[in-house]
């Protein structure tokens, strides 16, 4: 009978480790500002995080070349020549991680000037990491010739 | 021989000349006015060919691709409308020059460090020899100003001078301070001390004086100007000199590193106020000042020289 509690016991954890909303809530949305440097090939900062729902104004400033960014998922794109900072600004209503890429050729590697926009935590990664930690348990918990055990 | 197989010897003899004349006689007609232009940044050679010579009145079909990064095409003191140059793709342009002369071509768009430098040149040859042209030599040369002498004003100011609040005093300044050749012939800090000496004038305060130099300043400008003079700054100046004017552009780091001189620093009275619009026209004309400072005379019209020089007091004036 022990080790069956232990599996309803299992299968009830991992569905609320899946399942429940995080204790995070949405923060209110807000206005954030990023003035992020386009210099050959990389962008500075690389990674901007923002909550579903800001506003989000990012400012592209480049200090040597033409440059460009794409946002993927959202499709927006500027151009930034030096001295001439553009921005862009949208509602960032869609939730996951985003690559912004420099869509305006600068040079050889032009193709590796990527960034990343991540808009809300990243909750499936603490979720797996939650159901690993839960089948890690189970093995160890669970007798090993289990669900012979029971009939035996 | 017959006479049937004469002829149809002739007729096999002409079709085959006609297909071997074809591809030659059509690429003599077609390639007439069809220049392919390739553009790489001025350090692995810049435009390729650099000299393109035509006919004046005779259209040019330019085919304009880059070799390595996004370059832009534009003919200097021209309206047409600049395009990006961009690699794997071709961009097609068409012109038509009717006055003879040479004129200058040039990259947009930043692609490099000497991006500036990436320039060619189009000969225009006409039927009729090229009248020698009377061209006024720039103001800076008839003012006999030495533009690489440093121009410091002495100024305090109490506040940003006013052009519209100087316009109330309007009615005490006599005409002659608000011609073009005035304005254009003395710094603001020249005018200053011009006026202050004037009796018409000695009932004024400090700086009402500088609200009425800033009025001959505005009254000498045209909103479209400042306009065209803010684009033209955006897009050629502020790299080097700030975005706001503050000498603190992107690139004035370089510049400091290799001339020993930041870019003029334009948000400073003492550089600014000191400087007549003739001055500012030469430096422009001209640039070098062992600064790396671009020439744009072969790039802008007068009428674009002037407005960038009106512009320029805007960090100084309202």
């Amino acid at each position: 009978m022990k080790p069956w509690f232990f599996v309803a016991l299992f299968i009830l954890a991992g569905a609320v480790i899946t399942f429940a909303p995080l204790p995070v809530t949405a923060a209110a949305p807000a206005r954030r500002t990023f003035r992020v440097e386009a210099n050959q090939f990389a962008y500075a900062p690389a990674v901007l995080e923002v909550n579903p729902g800001d506003t989000v104004t990012i400012e592209l400033v480049s200090t040597d070349v033409v440059h460009g960014m794409f946002l993927d998922g959202y499709g927006l794109s500027v151009t930034a020549d030096p001295g001439q900072t553009t921005r862009m600004t949208f509602t960032a209503n869609r939730s996951g991680s985003f690559r912004f890429r420099c869509n305006v050729t600068c040079g050889a590697l032009h193709p590796f000037m990527v960034g990343k926009l991540q808009v809300g935590k990243n909750r499936w990664l603490w979720r797996a990491i939650g159901l690993t930690v839960l089948a890690t348990l189970a093995i160890l918990i669970l007798p090993p010739n289990f669900p012979k055990a029971e009939t035996g | 021989m017959k006479r049937t197989e004469l002829l149809s010897r002739i007729l096999v003899i002409t079709g085959i000349l006609i297909v071997l004349a074809a591809p030659i006689a059509a690429r003599a007609i077609g390639a007439q006015g069809v220049i392919e232009v390739h553009g790489r940044i001025a350090e692995s050679g810049g435009w390729t060919p650099s000299t393109i010579r035509v006919q004046a009145g005779m259209p040019i079909h330019l085919r304009l691709t880059s070799d390595d990064v996004m370059h832009g095409f534009a003919i200097g003191q021209s309206d047409t409308p600049a395009v990006d140059v961009l690699p794997g793709q071709v961009t097609e342009i068409t012109l038509t020059f009717d006055k003879p002369g040479t004129y200058a071509y040039y990259c947009t768009r930043w692609c490099g460090p000497n991006h500036w430098r990436m320039r060619g040149i189009i000969e225009v040859t006409g039927e009729e020899p090229v009248s020698p042209q009377v061209t006024t030599p720039p103001l800076y040369l008839m003012l006999n100003l030495d533009i690489d002498a440093p121009h410091p004003a002495s100024v305090t100011l109490d506040r940003i001078p006013d052009a519209q609040y100087g316009e109330q005093f309007s009615a005490l300044l006599p005409a002659a301070y608000l011609t073009p050749d005035y304005y254009r012939s003395h710094s603001p800090a020249q005018i200053y001390l011009d006026l202050r000496a004037d009796p018409a004038l000695v009932s004024l305060a400090g700086s009402d004086i500088w609200d009425l130099v800033a009025y001959i300043w505005l009254s000498n400008t045209t909103p479209e100007g400042l306009a065209e003079g803010q684009r033209l700054f955006a897009q050629n100046c502020a790299a080097c000199h700030g975005e706001t004017g503050g000498g603190n552009g992107v690139f004035s780091a370089n510049i400091t590193a290799l001339a020993g001189k930041t870019p003029a620093n334009f948000s400073d009275p003492a550089i600014t106020l000191g400087a007549s619009p003739a001055l500012l026209q030469g430096k422009i004309l001209r640039g070098g000042m062992g600064t790396g400072m671009p020439s744009w005379g072969p790039l802008f019209t007068d009428q674009q020289t002037w407005d960038l020089v009106g512009f320029l007091y805007t960090f100084q004036f309202k």
